[in-house]
Parts: C-alpha cells; structure tokens; sequence
C-alpha cells in the first residue's frame, strides 16, 4: 500500500511539475516562497530595473515540506545590509525573459530607493562568486575602454614577452556567444597556454610576467603560481581587475588555471583566430568552442548568470597541487583585516608583548611577524622600539601606522607571506644584512598557517635571528574556544620543527590567565 | 575463509592507492617549491655573488616589488 502511495504522490509531482505555472507565493525580508513548476532554470532578481543576484529555481531552492511544489530561497547574507527603502522588485526568467514576480516593495522604513551601491557611489551586484561588484551591466561604452584598451596593451605585452594571450573564462564566453562582456559578469578574464609544459616552468614564466607588468606600471596581485590579477583603473575611478591565468599542454591534455583539465587536440588551438569583444577584435584559440566546452561544458550556449563551475575532482586536485598553497587562509585574513577599515588599534598590548618589552635590550628592533591591525607593533613602538610590523594583508595595520605616524614612532609596515619561499628568503636575506640586534615576535602566528607557513617562520627566524636573535611565540594548542583563524597545535611538534631550523628551545610553558580553559603554549627559542 | 582473505587484499590495495594518491600529491608540490627557488635563485644569485652591497640592496628590493 505504501508503495502505491508513493508512487501516486510520485505521478502527482510529474504530472503538476509540467502542468502548473511558476510563480511567487511571497516575498520578506528573509525569503522568496515560491511554486516551482517544469525543468530547472535560472531566474534574476531586479531592484528598480536592475539585476542584482541570479538564483536557479531547483538547485538554489529548499523545497517546503509537506508542500508539493512549494520552495523557498533566502536572500543572501550580503544583500540584506542594503535592505533599506522602497523599490520595484521584480523576479523574471533569464533565458525566456519573462517576468515572474513584480510589486513595488518597502524593506525596512526608509523613504529612499533601495541602493545597491559601494563606497565609491558605483553600482554594483553579486556576480558569480556571490561578491558584490561592479558588475559590467549597464556600463557604457566609454566606461569600458580603458578595460578594453587594458586588454589590448597586457595581450600586446605578453606577444613582447613570447605569450599568446586570449579573453578566457566568461570574457571568452561573452565574446563568442554575445561580442560583448556578460552583463553580471565583473571581471575581465585573459588566457594563456605556455610553451613549457611543465608546472614549475609555466610558474616560474608566470612570475616572469608579473614581474614585465609591474615594471609597465600596472598594480598585480597574485593567486596562484599561474594566476595574477592586473588592476586597471577606469575612467570613473573604479578599479577593475584583468585575471591572467596561465596553461599549459603536455601528452594531449591541457591544463588552464583555474578549472581546466582536459584531453585537448592541439589543433583547437593553435593557430590562432579572433573573436570580437565590444566592437574590438582579440586573438582567440583556434577552435573557441572546444575551449569553452572544457569551461562551461555543452551547454556553454545557454545562458547562465548563477553559474557554478563543476570541476573534476582529479583536475582541481593536480591544479591545487601544483600552483596553489602560497596563500594560505589569506582570504579570510584579507576580508577580516580589511574589514576593520585601517582603524587605529585600541587596547592594550598582549601579554606576548609586554613580555618581549619587558625583557628584551631597549635597542633591539622587534619583528612583529603577523601582526594584524598592527595593535602590539604600535604598543611596542610607543615604548620606544624600532617595530616591523609583517603581515601577508599589510592593508591591515594602515591605522597603525598612521597613529604612529602622527606621534613620531619608528614602525614600519612590510610585506610577508609565509607560504610564499621567495617572499620569506629574500625578506631574510634584506633582514639579515641590517645591522643590530633583533627578536622576533609571533604571536598566533604557527597555529594560523599550515606546515608549509610554520617552515616558512622558521627560515625566516633562522635568517633575521643568526647571531643570538630570539623568537617568542603564543600558540593555541586546544580547548576553549580559539583565537580568530587559529587552528589546534601540538606544541612537541613546534617544537620539534623548530629544532631541525636550527633553534634552542629556551622554554616552553603554559601562559596564564588566558581564561579557565584556554590552552596556550609560549614557546622562546634563540638562535646562535 | 576466502571472503575474509578477499577483504583483507581488499583493504590492503585501497591502502595502497591512497599511499600512491599521497605520493603522487607530494611530488606535484615540489613544482611550486622548485619553482620559487629557481626564481629567487635567479634573480638574486649573480647580484649576490658579486659581492656589491648596493646591487644586492637594489636586487632584493627590486625582486620584492615583483612579488
């Protein structure tokens, strides 16, 4: 009997999932209800006239339970702190573009027009990865052509430096299926497939690149081994970022940063043709169609404006593999450190740090490694050190600087990133040449990175401490609950690792007053 | 018995695999290690080894602005 039940709620689903209309039952400030009838389909969601966020109707939606047809979608968590005031909401069907849902709507009690806008006053939306942006709908043409113009001296810049660079990803898929950029597309997306093929040739190239654009004068910022951004600046002052992923061929696959990896007939590529983008022609791969295949896959026709990539587990695993982990948790750091707004540190020092006052010589330069907004880099520079605050977010400690700017401190503010072998040897080898005695300070600092970060520390200690330099270090090593972005760690085994880098532990003891249950470790090591 | 000796080889070639899995993960992450050490080697090894102060000085600030 069960079964015949079933199998009737079953049919009933079929046959109302093809016969119904889809429509909204109701909007709040929390969520859309809606009765969803037929195949799945993406749907934008406008705020007076303009697309704000895209959702698919099966994929981004709970289904309400006991309810036949009945699903609900919340509004993303970064859309609701505009939720203030009046607008046209309307919900229509991307594909069909036929509208869904339209009512003059009130959030909150403002009078004014609901404002997707940032801090410089330009529009914005959630584009693909679910950050807001300036997305590139509803640019003009003369907004786009520095963008363009920045695409055509990087592709002039890498023919000078030996590379074929094409527009990849959505800029690609824009180009082909549209000739223009897509409308809730942000960023404009360049390609490259190297002639080496292997990964640490196609890495050290792409450094080789960023270096060549650097020295034309464009801001990078890198992501990977074979990725970097280019920042190009616009005419109403918006920064855009032009991505450069670089690729390569070996046996018959090609592998493009960052989801690419696929058999691939060299023959789809080379030799080049064009493709026009906004009125302007750009090499492209000589079969484009295969490449956004390996993209998008078949249904690369379609439009998709909530799009998520599916990538092979095997190809984002080489990829990680071979040109990811030199940034690592920096994302997290960068949206928290840049979230505080370059405010001045308020509060006092650590224990860590008044620690370090306390018994380190009055000339010794303190290495803050990690240091945040820059809070015991200031406290220690107004006790009369010279202080370099290091951080692989160096925006982070701004207000400090500033602060101690303005009172005359010696603190300074220098780039460090522990995943990244050549940022930590050549700010030891800079370090080490200084004159004077140093220690470096690093508080929650190894149980915030992962092994390669601790290694990273370690050289760096080995370097600027040569001489009878000492490290003293706060970490977490369970219980409780943690600082921000600190993971547990066995303090035998820093200790260990610390060790093999050449230090002599000087102590290690629990710290107190850190809270009934808080398990932190300070470990002192020097080195000879 | 044959069922218990069939999982047994079972178990030990899934623990093969992901021996080799990890292998073949640490051998793909030398790429990038190489690859930083060539950079740095390269753009820093001949200033260093001609021994002038100031050309290592302006070396290592140069190749850390193209970080």
């Amino acid at each position: 009997m069960a079964g015949v039940a079933l199998r009737a709620v079953g049919a009933a689903r079929w046959v109302s999932a093809r016969m119904g209309r889809t429509r909204v039952v109701s909007v709040d400030d929390r969520q859309i209800h809606l009765i969803v009838h037929g195949e799945d389909r993406v749907v934008d969601v406008l705020f007076d006239g303009r697309r704000i966020w895209s959702f698919w109707l099966m994929r981004d939606t709970e289904r309400v339970p006991r309810r036949l047809d009945h699903r609900t979608v919340a509004w993303p968590d970064r859309m609701r702190p505009y939720f203030k005031g009046r607008t046209e909401l309307v919900l229509r069907e991307h594909v069909a573009d036929r509208d869904l849902h339209r009512e003059e709507r009130q959030f909150g009690e403002a009078t004014s027009r609901v404002a997707f806008v940032n801090a410089q006053g330009l529009e914005i939306s959630l584009d693909k990865s679910g950050r807001f942006s300036p997305t590139f709908g509803g640019r003009t043409e003369e907004q786009l052509t520095p963008l363009l113009d920045a695409m055509d001296a990087v592709i002039a810049m890498m023919a000078e430096l030996g590379v074929d660079a094409f527009p990849a990803y959505g800029t690609l898929l824009g180009a082909v299926r549209e000739g223009q950029f897509l409308g809730h597309d942000s960023d404009a997306d360049l390609g490259y497939v190297s002639r080496h093929t292997t990964p640490a040739d196609v890495i050290t190239e792409s450094y080789r690149l960023q270096r060549a654009v650097i020295a034309r004068g464009f801001e990078t910022y890198r992501y990977s081994g074979a990725a970097f951004r280019i920042d190009v600046r616009e005419s109403d002052g918006s920064v855009r970022g032009l991505d450069l992923f670089g690729g390569f061929l070996d046996q018959g696959r090609l592998y493009l940063m960052g989801e690419v990896g696929t058999e691939y007939d060299e023959a789809w590529l080379f030799p080049f043709t064009t493709c026009t983008l906004a009125g302007r022609e750009y090499p492209a791969p000589a079969r484009p169609e295969k490449l956004l295949e390996a993209m998008y896959g078949a249904s690369w026709k379609v439009p998709d404006p909530a799009f998520k990539f599916e990538t092979p587990r095997s190809t984002t695993r080489r990829l990680n593999d071979w040109f990811r982990g030199m940034t690592v948790y920096r994302r997290d750091w960068e949206r928290r450190l840049i979230g505080m707004g370059g405010r001045t540190p308020k509060g006092g020092p650590s224990d860590l740090a008044r620690r370090v006052a306390a018994e380190v010589p009055a000339d010794a330069a303190v290495l803050d490694v990690g240091a945040g907004i820059g809070g015991d880099s200031l406290w220690l520079a107004g006790e009369g050190r010279a202080v370099i605050a290091y951080d692989y977010v160096p925006r982070g400690s701004r207000g400090a600087l500033a602060a101690a700017s303005k009172r005359g401190l010696d603190l300074e503010s220098r780039p460090l990133n522990l995943t990244d072998l050549r940022s930590v040897l050549s700010e030891g080898a800079r370090v080490v040449r200084q004159p004077g005695d140093r220690v470096i300070l690093a508080r929650h600092v190894f149980d915030a990175t992962n092994r390669t970060g601790r290694e990273g520390l370690l050289r760096f200690a080995s370097l600027a401490l040569r001489g009878g330099g000492t490290l003293y270090a706060d970490v977490w090593t369970g219980g409780s609950k943690p600082p921000f972005g600190v993971r547990p760690l066995a303090v035998d085994r820093l200790v260990e690792l610390t060790e093999r880098h050449g230090g002599t532990i000087l102590s290690v003891e629990a710290v107190e007053g850190g809270g009934p249950d808080q398990q932190i470790q300070r470990m002192v090591a020097q080195w000879a | 018995m044959r069922g218990n000796r069939a999982s047994a080889e079972l178990r030990e070639l899934r623990e093969q695999v992901e021996g080799i899995e990890a292998s073949i993960a640490e051998l793909r992450r030398h790429h990038l290690r190489l690859a930083e050490l060539a950079d740095l080697v390269q753009e820093l090894l001949v200033p260093m080894a001609e021994r002038d102060e100031d050309r290592v000085a302006e070396a290592i600030t140069k190749f850390q602005h193209g970080l």
